[in-house]
């Protein structure tokens, strides 16, 4: 034996130790999550405010037992993907499930059969994704998918929510936009890793300022185009929100220019402030978050409900089940972190908020870790998509920002949002088991 | 590119903790106009959750109690439209009056140990509870009031003069307070404003009834007109106007124009008093306040001594010109007669008791003005005890009882004159006021006397 393979041995003996040791820690907090849950239902069971049945108590448990296999299935494949990124959406997963069944136990046990589903799909995706790199090599087959899904809805879609971005396919609904994202962020972290030195540096030269040709950046404008046609066609103002600012973010983060950022920012102000002009339900959308009290009755009765619904619950909230959620429209998707601050007050929304700063956190460290740039603007694309949606639709609820029709992060009810999201945390967690492996 | 994936978490951090600055701001610093919007419907699913508390008049009787179909709570009124007025009403749609209103937090249980009570049966998933009310009203009694109103529009009120305790509040017409939301249109929209309470909210012309608070400036003025005597020749001219009497008094002392209810007299003591003592007058005996009873009550209301030229003074002096009073304002008129010039604190609830059967807030009875002097309220007691016996007053009388009393027929713009009696019984040691008023009714004499008597007389049968 070499001194060389010696080391090797050494190392590999200390990585799985550390692996087995991460793991354990993802058990201590899924046993913490799995406490917090229990007596979420329990509040819910006992107490006789919420119409909640057993199913809250069977749900939450099965949904914990559920995490538990997925941690117990990579312990032993030898799985060594980021250990708190899973408890953390567990904890995000069961406050939402939680809610969902004091809303409405309907939406509670559709949402247990999603997250259930969307747990399966998160080991596929650790199993058949782990060596993620091939993803980068057909950026064109997809980035024409992710067109042909967006489109699809425009001409055959659904109006939900005033957005019309939902495919009926029978059973269920599905929303395309929602897994198009993820696209996006792989497309660009493939197009942008490869095309990074020109786009940095440019090729020619305009006016002082070091451009790229029309080659490099008119897959860019493309996606700018393509923003602005969700925005238009499907009035989906918080998707083009989220597609552009995730697009910006990543374009800066590949090219250090912040030129770029405020080139598409402008353009992106420019095309809203068109469609302010020339289409009623963005003007109307604009209006109500500028001043929504003198439609209370109408359009602004959203918004303002969530505001009553938010400023009742004080630093502690009513509890869980004692408030009166129930009167904001929507309350079990989009705003469904209103019904969390009316119930859990400051304490839990500053909670919720806390959850996805640590999420944000430990998605930025795996950017940070990676050598390679496809993997590191991977990364830090899907950290923004999924902190940025986080945001937006917080912002929305709260009135800082207009509100959208976009899903809270693992929190919401839907099945695509759920299913999706988690596709974006197994992608984060084989970009983290790729660096932990080639250390 | 890891400096800029850096400076993409500080911003995406940055951005939460905002938003987390911005959830504070919204949470911590309460906004009362959110909390009380009408379209935010909190405070009202609140109430629904309560047991509303129940309210009893003197003798126990349930005057509101809140009754459960299933989940949810329905107010009732078993008395049906028996002091409504003062009772007032409950509706999510009309919002509330009356002591429903006033007392709204001690019937929800909002205060004292019933707010901590309350909070951890709200934590537990038990039934919340309010406070009860006991009222100083006597339901039979209001009743009777209220029947010997009939159909006509005006009020009664019956105070205890030794301690203001209010015993009838009636106002006619009435509605019923259990089908308000049904009839809602239709009692917002009516003439006769049945939701008005005209016990304290009218606006009356006080006319012979105002007398003795005339009589009280006077004697206090110079208290030798208790001896003079007064010649009345059925008018008198004041300031180019002729001001006509009933009748021709010849030469009458005070007590005997108390009893037969000379203007010519009034007027000239009014014009002899002056616009500032007269003034003075009218606000020691109250009349310019709302005595704060536990409903609202609309202050008196008189020409300002500036505007009170020598005809609006004599017109005033007889309850006329602009003097504008409520029934119980002249209720406690005469129970200050009656309670030799001491009016004592007007109220209508005994005690509020929290959930638990604790008391929480039990009426301390007070002095609320001296109005004027035992001797002066002596003389004018005579006069009234005179009317009664066998001047303008003697449908008051009562059978082995003394009353004191005094009559006016108020002139107004609205046709007939309203019949005004207010007196206190029994005259040597009164126990009770009383102050009725009938809208275009006629004669204080022939209408609103007898009405007193009859109230007066099944009262202290009753032993009040």
């Amino acid at each position: 034996m070499t001194d060389g393979s010696y080391g090797n041995y050494i190392s590999a003996v200390a990585k799985s130790a550390a692996r087995r040791k991460g793991r354990r820690v993802e058990w201590k907090l899924l046993s913490l999550i799995g406490v917090y849950a229990m007596i979420g239902a329990a509040a819910l069971y006992l107490g006789s405010a919420g119409a909640a049945d057993r199913k809250v108590v069977f749900a939450c448990v099965s949904v914990v037992a559920a995490y538990f296999l997925v941690s117990f299935y990579w312990h032993y494949s030898g799985y060594r993907g980021d250990c708190f990124l899973l408890p953390l959406v567990a904890l995000l997963s069961t406050t939402g499930l939680i809610f969902l069944f004091r809303l409405d136990p309907a939406y509670g046990v559709r949402q247990f059969f999603w997250l259930l589903i969307g747990l399966g799909v998160l080991l596929l995706t650790t199993r058949l994704l782990i060596d993620f790199r091939f993803l980068s090599d057909y950026k064109y087959i997809y980035a024409l998918a992710g067109l042909i899904a967006l489109i699809l809805p425009v001409f055959f879609g659904q109006e939900q929510g005033g957005a019309k971005s939902w495919l009926d396919l029978g059973i269920f609904n599905f929303q395309p936009s929602e897994f198009v994202k993820i696209l996006v962020v792989l497309f660009l972290a493939s197009y942008l890793s490869e095309n990074r030195a020109v786009l940095t540096v440019g090729t020619r030269n305009l006016g002082g300022l070091a451009l790229p040709g029309p080659q490099e950046w008119g897959p860019l404008l493309a996606m700018w185009g393509i923003s602005l046609l969700l925005l238009v066609y499907q009035k989906d103002l918080g998707a083009a929100l989220i597609y552009f600012s995730t697009f910006l973010t990543m374009v800066y983060v590949a090219t250090s220019r912040i030129l770029y950022v405020l080139f598409g920012s402008t353009l992106f102000a420019a095309g809203a402030a068109a469609s302010f002009y020339m289409f009623d339900h963005v003007r109307a959308r604009f209006e109500i978050w500028m001043n929504p009290w003198p439609n209370i009755e109408t359009t602004g009765y959203q918004i303002i409900q969530s505001l009553f619904a938010i400023n009742s619950g004080g630093v502690l909230g009513s509890g869980l089940g004692l408030g009166f959620p129930g009167y904001i429209p929507a309350v079990h998707t989009d705003l469904i972190f209103s019904a969390i601050c009316e119930e859990l007050g400051l304490a839990g929304g500053a909670g919720i908020i806390i959850l996805f700063m640590l999420f944000v956190y430990r998605g930025i460290r795996i950017a940070l870790k990676t050598t390679d740039e496809f993997a590191a603007l991977a990364a830090s694309g899907l950290t923004a998509l999924l902190g940025l949606q986080a945001f937006i639709i917080i912002a929305g609820v709260t009135k800082l920002l207009p509100l959208t029709g976009i899903t809270l992060p693992y929190i919401s009810y839907g099945g695509s949002s759920l299913v999706a999201n988690f596709i974006l945390l197994g992608l984060l967690l084989n970009i983290s088991h790729e660096e932990e492996s080639d250390l | 590119m890891k400096q800029n994936i850096l400076k993409l978490g500080f911003l995406l951090l940055g951005l939460f903790l905002i938003l987390v600055g911005y959830l504070s701001y919204l949470q911590v610093v309460r906004n009362p106009a959110l909390a009380s919007n009408p379209y935010n419907r909190r405070v009202q699913e609140m109430e629904n959750q309560t047991v509303r508390g129940n309210i009893y008049d003197a003798k126990g009787v349930v005057l509101a109690r809140t009754e459960f179909d299933g989940k949810q709570g329905r107010r009732v009124y078993p008395q049906g439209d028996v002091a409504a007025h003062i009772i007032g009403y409950v509706s999510d749609r009309y919002g509330r009056a009356g002591l429903e209103s006033a007392y709204d937090s001690y019937l929800l249980g909002m205060e004292g140990s019933d707010s901590v009570r309350n909070f951890i049966n709200r934590l537990l998933g038990k039934e919340q509870k309010g406070g009860d009310l006991t009222l100083t009203i006597d339901s039979s009694l209001q009743e009777l009031a209220e029947q010997l109103l009939g159909n006509r529009r005006g009020a009664v009120v019956l105070v205890d003069t030794r301690t203001g305790a209010l015993r009838v509040v009636a106002s006619a017409p009435g509605y019923d307070p259990n089908r308000l939301e049904e009839y809602w249109p239709v009692l917002v929209q009516a003439a006769d404003s049945p939701l008005l309470n005209r016990a304290t909210q009218g606006a009356y012309p006080p006319g012979s009834t105002f007398k003795i608070i005339t009589a009280a400036g006077a004697l206090a003025d110079k208290p030798g007109l208790a001896d003079s005597t007064f010649n009345c020749q059925g008018y008198l001219m004041v300031g180019g106007y002729k001001l006509t009497d009933l009748a021709v008094h010849g030469e009458v002392d005070l007590k005997k124009a108390l009893a037969v209810s000379c203007n010519t007299t009034f007027a000239q003591l009014g014009l002899g008093l002056g616009a500032d003592s007269f003034y003075r007058t009218f606000k020691a005996f109250g009349l310019d306040q709302d005595p704060g009873p536990g409903i609202a009550v609309r202050p008196g209301t008189l020409a300002a001594p500036g505007d009170m030229i020598q005809t609006e003074l004599a017109s005033s002096a007889i309850g006329q010109g602009e003097v504008l009073v409520s029934p119980l304002h002249m209720a406690l008129a005469a129970a200050a007669i009656a309670n030799q010039g001491v009016i004592m604190h007007p109220y209508l609830v005994e005690s509020v008791r929290d959930s638990s059967g604790a008391a929480v807030q039990s009426v301390t009875q007070r002095q609320w003005l001296t109005a004027t002097t035992p001797a002066i309220s002596g003389i004018i007691k005579e006069g009234m005890i005179d009317a009664v016996r066998g001047g303008t007053a003697t449908a008051a009388a009562v059978s082995g009882v003394k009353v004191a009393g005094k009559t006016g027929s108020a002139q107004n713009p609205h046709g007939k004159t309203h019949a005004w009696f207010i007196g206190f019984a029994p005259a040597e040691q009164p126990r009770l006021a009383v102050a009725v008023v009938l809208e275009n009714a006629g004669s204080g004499a022939s209408v609103a006397a007898p009405v007193a008597g009859r109230l007066l007389a099944t009262a202290l049968a009753k032993g009040y």
